[in-house]
């Protein structure tokens, strides 16, 4: 009897499976004739009939998708069957486990330069070919090339680029609370109070992914502190312990401390994912859940699914001056050669030009600090401006400083600097206990 | 009578190894497949391991039981540890205990079949599957996950919720924070002079469609106030003062509070106001903290502190269903009559139970605890998928960390080793209990 | 001697109102009983109700609310799962590591389960002791010797290894329940058969393997649903560009909120074909659950 329905059921998957997946390819070329036209063909790249290329990345959903849409473009012109692995969260873990099968994916996009680092003193990356090398020359500034570089050879192309020092609000609800855009902290803390008068949870934060919280940190630090202990600080110079981050943790404190100013509370926090913490700002308009979400631009994807138009409904303003300038944290998504071949040095060519970064560009959450894209390719004001000051910062912006560090410190989930900051978001008075931890586990991952 | 055993174990040797009349190496064609694979596949690691566990992370210096000390001091290693005990204690006690509650209560009830067919079901489902489908249940939204919202929903039938969740005085209003989430006036109250009780912080949603707050009128003999959210949309407006398009919020209690305890209470209309008895004249106005009590927002299953104990609860759904056939079928094997014996003789159905169906089931009961310890031990996909980044720390289990200990940038495979081996270890003891048993059953059968 | 069934036997003895209590009691068992399975189906429910909805519905609000708004009911993730991943393609391959897995494991077990029965060699039990021991040996423990042994031998990241990895580590459980049941053949079958003139390989094929019919079907039942719910050896040793279903669903997990659609549907398509052969081959399944609990 119960077996009845179960079979219907099996039957209907079977038949939609059989039905759906030849009609897939036609939406893929529909996809490919709109953005054709905007993409341009600076560079000639071989012919790689038949070669098969394996590519992994973090990114899953929209990234996803407009990733494997800038794979689509390179098969087109190059003929090679790319397919696209998600990693998972733990990308050491999961490129580290096909190495030990001497069976690697060709190409990586590796989100920290620290991991970048540590797989090449592995060995486990191959340079890139003169071509490629020449490619990167010709579009990015020194201080990209130097972060895709190790060990004095160059491994990597910055293709994805982000500014990691922005504030996203739900522009109807700052209305409605009379909020305005702050320039410090001091009026950031101000204009967080006026929206929770007004009824509405101020700032939106991703704690269940460690990484956004190691993004506050390093905006509050490196604003606070200046970049020269910045830099102390990314190589482990100086200690956690010092009184500087006492400082950044204690001023991070003054939000993290106050529950009503955190949307869920300080554990409804820790359980929100960096893409619900952008959703729970912008879906529903003036009816959203809280008024503010700190992160990168990458994140107007994640206000697109949420259904809001960047520019008008989503605005953004510029991370707040803690000391005497606002900070400028960028971070980005490094493309490197895990296998010999011609057509990974290919496909990282590729990935150097504009015309790989227009096709995503185009469909936006995307910022490339490629010099010689085209700017009108960005899908709104928003982006554009992003992008146009992320190419014209110069030296005067620092890296993302957890992306730097050993991944076992920096990059990877329940533990390290992604766990002590969430036992600080967790106990924000606990400053002292914090630093202690965090300079454990930097002192252990900075020393093997 | 020792004549007879030997008797039988010579007839018995004579047989088998003439019977069939087969030449050794048809027997090595036979197995050499099984064998080849055990060897290179489960075996050989082993012994991999074994080595492998001795040695430092570059695989060159030796370095004895070093691997074996780090696995007990690291801190994570250390949870992963406490970790696996909980799951080996309590995961196979609960499934057990529910799988023995079930197979004894559907023995008698006709239908039986179809409950047992749902309990075990999920055994056929991956632990991906099982896991996704906790993550939903778990879900710490109570709008969304289904064990909050049932959690919520009994909490609420008790404590039914606040008309202004997270509302609080305007800040530098005559009202002060006097304990436990309630708010006082500081001045005493005066009858004809009505109150102003300014708060803010007021969700959206609860003073939409609200009246615009009125001023109260001046009573003689009584203390009449208004009560409303003192923010003006769009920002703008006097603190303290009803502008236009403030709103009122009615249906919130105002208590007169005199020596700390309440004389007279009143609910504000839907214009903001309220009017208490002449008694309330001198009185200290209260807002009790019953009309801002945040929404119960459910349990954080998936926090740091509950994530183990949630991710125990998928498993139990899994397998309980295991737990309760393997009884079952015990349970037919036992013989009525005892059951009816002890019946006659004046026991209920609990002593029954207690004193003639569990002893006789101990068997069972012990291959099934045993049979989920080992499985239990080896979890991995489940807690892997359950857990969130924030709680991963606190999930930990020792077959996940074996995996983190091996696969990486920042790993040690001596350390991933020495936790294979040390697994192993665990399971020993099992083994060589199995092994007893099916020779004790061999032999019996001779 | 009576062996009257209880319920016959009692209308005599108790007291009206012991059986009054007695048949409250069993109207309350009954409850119980059925809100314990209600309470069982409900994950599995939400889940299929949750692929049936629009991303943005589950974001907003929990399953149940299908029932006041039936109109929520849509195929949608389905047709985003059917388009924009490699599920469709995923589940060809978790099938083409299950059959083979599972038809290897019944092939060399049962060649294996016969000699340990029948033939005769040298130390034959101490042999299947050691095979026997072999059954609670973690997966596990093989993960980082196996990488590197495939890797020598090229078959890392291919369907191949992990068919043989699966076939391996279900070898144990495959030898132990199939010696058992081979042994109780009866002997003068086989030796009927030998006087006839068969060889060995003929007295397998014709004579052992048709016999063992049951145990077969359930080792079978058991080996399909290990190997197509298996993760972690699949997360290892698979082709990662073309992964099976429960690798390419792990891949989405990471922004679970974000692909709540896919991996909702994607879970229980995933799921579809695991309950139908379980509730085709309930008895074989049970009765394997019960040869082989210790596994």
């Amino acid at each position: 009897m119960r077996t009845a329905p179960l079979l219907a059921l099996v039957t209907a998957a079977v038949l939609a499976a059989a039905g759906c997946s030849s009609s897939s390819k036609n939406d893929n070329s529909k996809d490919d004739g709109t953005s054709r036209s905007t993409v341009p063909h600076t560079l000639q790249l071989p012919k790689l009939t038949g070669q098969k290329l394996k590519v992994t990345a973090v990114w899953t959903g929209v990234e996803q998708q407009n990733f494997t849409k800038v794979l689509d473009e390179f098969h087109q012109r190059t003929g090679a069957d790319v397919s696209f692995v998600p990693s998972g969260d733990d990308m050491a873990s999961f490129v580290g486990s096909k190495i030990a099968g001497g069976d690697p994916p060709d190409v990586a996009m590796l989100q920290q330069p620290g991991v970048l680092r540590e797989f090449a003193q592995k060995g486990w990356l191959k340079p890139l070919s003169a071509g490629t090398a020449a490619e990167l020359n010709k579009n990015f500034a020194k201080g990209w090339q130097d972060l895709g570089s190790a060990q004095g050879k160059q491994y990597g192309v910055y293709f994805k680029a982000s500014n990691k020092s922005l504030v996203w609000y739900n522009a109807r609800i700052f209305a409605a609370a009379g909020a305005k855009e702050p320039g410090t902290w001091a009026e950031f803390l101000r204009t967080a109070q006026a929206v929770a008068d007004y009824g509405v949870s101020p700032v939106s934060v991703g704690g269940a992914d460690g990484w956004t919280l190691t993004d506050w940190f390093e905006n509050v630090y490196l604003s606070q502190a200046g970049r020269e202990k910045y830099d102390a600080l990314t190589t482990h110079k100086i200690k956690w312990t010092d009184p500087s981050v006492k400082d950044a943790l204690t001023t991070l404190g003054q939000l993290f401390g106050k529950k009503e100013l955190l949307a869920g509370g300080n554990e409804g926090a820790l359980q929100t994912q960096f893409p619900t913490s952008v959703t729970q700002v912008f879906a529903d308009g003036d009816k959203a859940k809280a008024a503010m979400v700190y992160e990168g631009d990458f994140a107007a994807a994640n206000v697109t699914a949420a259904k809001a138009a960047i520019g008008t409904d989503a605005k953004v303003f510029p991370f707040p001056a803690v000391g005497a300038e606002p900070p400028v944290v960028t971070g980005g998504d490094v493309g490197v050669a895990l296998k010999d071949g011609q057509a990974a040095q290919a496909l990282l060519t590729f990935l150097a030009s504009p015309d790989a970064a227009a096709v995503w560009a185009h469909q936006g959450g995307f910022v490339s600090a490629n010099k010689n894209l085209d700017l009108s390719v960005y899908p709104d004001d928003v982006q554009r401006s992003i992008a146009k000051a992320l190419v014209g910062a110069g030296d005067n912006f620092r890296f993302d400083m957890s992306d730097q560090a050993p991944a076992a410190f920096g990059g990877k989930p329940g533990q390290g600097e992604w766990k002590d900051l969430q036992d600080f978001l967790k106990n924000p008075s606990d400053v002292a206990g914090i630093q202690q931890r965090l300079e454990d586990d930097a002192a252990k991952a900075f020393k093997s | 009578m020792a004549s007879t055993t030997q008797g039988t174990r010579v007839t018995r040797t004579r047989k088998a190894r003439g019977a069939l009349g087969t030449r050794p190496w048809a027997a090595a064609c036979f197995l050499l497949p099984a064998l080849a694979l055990l060897g290179a596949l489960v075996v050989y690691p082993i012994g991999y391991s074994v080595y492998r566990s001795l040695f430092d992370a570059s695989g060159h210096g030796f370095v004895g039981l070093g691997n074996y000390h780090e696995v007990f001091s690291d801190d994570r290693i250390r949870t992963a540890l406490k970790n696996n005990v909980i799951w080996v204690v309590v995961a196979p006690t609960v499934a057990t205990a529910l799988g023995l509650i079930f197979a004894v209560l559907t023995e008698r009830v006709r239908w039986g079949t179809a409950f047992k067919l749902v309990v075990f079901m999920p055994m056929a489902i991956s632990m991906l599957a099982a896991g996704i489908i906790f993550r939903l249940v778990y879900e710490q939204n109570p709008d969304r996950g289904v064990a909050n919202a049932v959690w919520v929903g009994i909490h609420d039938t008790f404590a039914s919720p606040a008309p202004y969740p997270g509302a609080r005085p305007r800040p530098n209003a005559d009202l002060a924070a006097s304990g436990g989430g309630a708010y006082t006036t500081r001045a005493a109250a005066r009858a004809g002079t009505p109150v102003l009780l300014p708060l803010v912080a007021v969700k959206p949603e609860d003073v939409n469609g609200a009246h615009q707050a009125a001023p109260a009128k001046a009573v003689p003999g009584k203390v009449t106030g208004t009560v409303w959210m003192d923010f003006t949309r769009g920002g703008g407006g006097t603190p303290g003062r009803i502008d236009p398009g403030e709103k009122a919020l009615a249906g919130l209690k105002v208590e007169a509070v005199k020596g700390g305890t309440a004389i007279a209470s009143a609910t504000t209309a839907a214009d903001g106001t309220f009017t208490l008895p002449a008694s309330a004249d001198g009185a200290r106005l209260r807002l009790p903290a019953a009309n801002f009590a945040s929404a119960y927002g459910g349990v954080d299953w998936l926090g740091p502190s509950l994530v183990t104990p949630s991710i125990i609860g998928a498993y139990i759904w899994m397998w309980a269903g295991f737990a309760m056939v393997l009884i079952a079928a015990g349970l037919a094997g036992v013989p009525r009559e005892l059951l009816e014996a002890a019946r006659v003789d004046g026991a209920n159905e609990w002593q029954v139970f207690r004193r003639v169906t569990v002893p006789l089931l101990a068997p069972v009961l012990a291959v099934v605890v045993v049979t989920l310890m080992i499985n239990v031990l080896k979890i991995f996909d489940l807690v892997y998928i359950i857990a969130p980044g924030s709680s991963l720390h606190d999930a930990n289990v020792l077959a996940l960390q074996l995996y983190q200990s091996s696969f990486g940038t920042d790993v040690n495979q001596g350390v991933g080793s020495a936790i294979a081996v040390f697994l192993l270890l665990l399971v020993l003891p099992v083994m060589y209990v199995n092994l007893r048993r099916i020779r004790r059953e061999r032999e019996q059968r001779r | 001697m009576t062996t009257t069934h209880p319920h016959t036997a009692a209308p005599a003895r108790p007291s009206m109102p012991a059986r009054i209590a007695s048949r409250a009691g069993g109207g309350l068992l009954r409850l119980l009983l059925v809100l314990t399975g209600l309470l069982w189906l409900t994950p599995t429910v939400g889940l299929l109700l949750s692929s049936l909805r629009d991303r943005s519905d589950i974001a907003a609000s929990g399953w149940w609310q299908v029932f006041v708004h039936p109109a929520q009911l849509t195929t949608s993730s389905y047709s985003t799962l059917f388009h924009n991943s490699k599920v469709t393609h995923s589940l060809l391959t978790t099938a083409l590591i299950t059959v083979p897995a599972t038809v290897l494991v019944i092939v060399i077990g049962a060649l294996a389960g016969y000699a340990f029965a029948w033939l005769d060699f040298p130390g034959r039990d101490g042999w299947f002791m050691v095979v026997v021991g072999l059954l609670v040996v973690p997966v596990q423990v093989a993960l980082i010797p196996v990488a590197k042994l495939f890797n020598a031998l090229g078959i890392f990241e291919t369907t191949l290894g992990v068919v043989l990895f699966h076939t391996a580590f279900g070898l144990p459980f495959a030898v132990f329940l199939l010696r058992n049941f081979f042994a109780e053949i009866p002997r003068e079958l086989l030796e009927a058969a030998r006087l006839d003139g068969a060889g060995e390989l003929r007295l397998f094929t014709r004579v052992v393997l048709p016999l063992g019919g049951p145990a077969i079907a359930s080792l079978g039942i058991f080996q399909f649903l290990w190997v197509w719910n298996d993760m972690l050896v699949a997360l290892i040793f698979a082709d990662s560009g073309n992964p099976p279903i429960t690798v390419a669903l792990q891949q989405q997990v990471r922004q679970f909120g974000d692909n709540v659609d896919i991996l909702a549907s994607g879970a229980f398509l995933s799921m579809v074909i695991p309950l139908a052969v379980f509730f085709a081959f309930q008895r074989q399944f049970v009765s394997g659950v019960m040869a082989g609990a210790v596994k």
